[in-house]
């Protein structure tokens, strides 16, 4: 990392993880039915909401990609999706543990969740591509592929609204939120919002470390790393709470969502080292 | 310009059709696979008759989605041989004529194996059709060309991938979803008589005229991506 500032970024943002699971945990109210369970809701929607901008960045990266065939294009592109991925993985696996608590029930085929799922399918596909594409020709048939599944987004949330409305929807509205829980989930949205800039920040740079095999770049994106990792830490310490079944999914919560984050940040830093090895065969400075 | 797109489309699918008939070799593995979900699907349910309409939407296109899947990674694959794709690329002939001509192609040929299947469906599953007859045509033909169109699109971009025949579904599959639950919906609506399917004929309708511009502006882009 050349800049500074990614570390500036990686302080404020372990600072304000930390603050807004301490919110979450402690600050926030208990909620009337679900109690503990609903604290789940902390990191759900955050988590959606940095996915979003993500995915959105990867669209604008596409069209740009195939407007001017820019390298740096095509690393925001990838950095987008996968990262994206990632934050939405964290969304689909958050979800059912709250709501197999609040509905009784993993899955439901509703509107929304169904939407979410092709989301994810979709980005999916797009990083399958990439992965198996031949050479040369990755960039450019990706940034085609972003750009459908861009346009078949709106087209799915259509769909679902008009042919599948007999479901329940899903009880989020913010009109019915509690002023506090409001604050906390908006001290949440900023921390996690600030999570996912953090490892797009770092996937980015090492897409472009990838493209030009720099071992510069790699010795200090590898110092990066270690502070994007070190917030996970604090997540695990196990507050005492009195209902112990609403907490039991709070914790599987955490754990299930820091589990694929932390793993995620494993799969980066192994990509690292390979790139590491590969620099060092080629004897670079 | 134009003139010459389309004479050239014109030449293209006929030179599809002509070596699919002397071949037969999509259309009849099209087929046959095709027969095989049937028989799978009657063995794995064994329907009433009530029951037997309320399924044969998502049955039909289900048996009909992946085998144009099947004919779609053919009809590029053909292209490959003797570097034809390449000499394609180099000649002045417009690659949209290349792209409507497999796709109109494609779309004869999936639309033939639904004439020859849709009355095997009709016998083994007893069906009969509550709802007008006529609107099944229209929710079949726009459907047919939803799932051609993309899919010809997507089959060109996967035989520039390592695992060319696994790639295609992979990528067609999730954004036809919305185009699949418009069909399905739509024929069991017409199928059981309970309401007009005309919400999802435009649906389909909208669906078909993005996609076709989406895949008429970016396969130049992706014939030529190096």
């Amino acid at each position: 990392m050349k800049s500074p500032f990614f570390y500036l970024l990686a302080i404020i943002t372990l600072g304000l993880l930390a603050w807004g699971t301490y919110q979450a945990l402690d600050v926030a109210p208990a909620e009337a039915t679900m109690g503990d369970a609903q604290r789940i809701f902390y990191y759900h929607v955050p988590a959606a909401t940095a996915a979003s901008i993500l995915f959105l960045a990867n669209f604008v990266a596409s069209i740009w990609f195939l407007w001017k065939r820019s390298p740096v294009a095509d690393a925001i592109a990838v950095t987008g999706a996968e990262v994206g991925v990632v934050f939405f993985g964290v969304v689909l696996v958050s979800g059912p543990i709250w709501a197999r608590y609040a509905w009784g029930t993993f899955w439901v085929w509703d509107a929304r969740l169904t939407t979410s799922l092709i989301l994810w399918l979709l980005y999916v596909s797009y990083l399958i591509l990439r992965s198996s594409s031949e050479t040369g020709s990755t960039s450019v048939l990706a940034a085609a592929l972003a750009v459908f599944a861009a346009i078949d987004m709106p087209i799915v949330y259509m769909a679902n609204r008009w042919f599948r409305t007999s479901h329940p929807q899903p009880m989020i509205g913010t009109d019915r939120l509690d002023p506090a829980m409001q604050k906390v989930l908006l001290w949440n949205m900023l921390a996690f919002c600030l999570f996912a800039l953090l490892i797009a920040w770092f996937r980015f740079d090492l897409e472009r470390t990838s493209q030009k095999i720099n071992l510069l770049h790699i010795q200090k994106a590898s110092k990066g790393a270690i502070a994007v990792v070190m917030p996970a830490v604090f997540l695990f310490i196990d507050p005492v709470r009195e209902h112990m079944l609403q907490h039991r999914y709070m914790v599987f919560g955490y754990v299930a969502v820091w589990t694929i984050y932390i793993g995620y940040m494993l799969y980066l830093f192994a990509k690292l080292r390979r790139l590491h090895r590969e620099a060092d065969e080629l004897e670079m400075t | 310009m134009s003139q010459s797109l389309i004479k050239l489309t014109a030449e293209q699918v006929g030179k599809d059709l002509r070596l699919e008939w002397r071949s037969r070799d999509v259309l009849n593995s099209m087929l046959f696979f095709a027969l095989l979900v049937v028989v799978i699907f009657s063995f794995a349910f064994s329907p009433t008759l009530e029951e037997s309409r309320r399924m044969a939407g998502g049955l039909v296109w289900t048996a009909f989605l992946f085998s144009t899947v099947m004919a779609l990674n053919q009809s590029w694959a053909r292209e490959l041989r003797n570097g034809v794709l390449d000499a394609y690329r180099v000649s002045p002939a417009p690659p949209e004529a290349l792209f409507f001509g497999k796709c109109i192609g494609n779309y004869l040929l999936v639309l033939l194996l639904e004439c020859l299947m849709a009355p095997l469906f009709m016998v083994f599953y007893n069906l009969t059709s509550v709802g007008p007859y006529w609107q099944l045509a229209v929710v079949f033909l726009l459907g047919t060309w939803a799932l051609v169109v993309n899919g010809t699109f997507f089959a060109a971009m996967s035989i520039r991938t390592r695992n060319r025949e696994l790639m295609l579904p992979l990528l067609l599959l999730p954004i036809s979803i919305p185009a699949v639950v418009a069909m399905v919906t739509g024929t069991t609506l017409i199928l059981t008589g309970e309401s007009s399917p005309l919400t999802q004929i435009k649906f389909l309708g909208g669906y078909c005229v993005i996609f076709t511009t989406a895949c008429y502006l970016l396969f130049e882009t992706v014939l030529n991506a190096e």
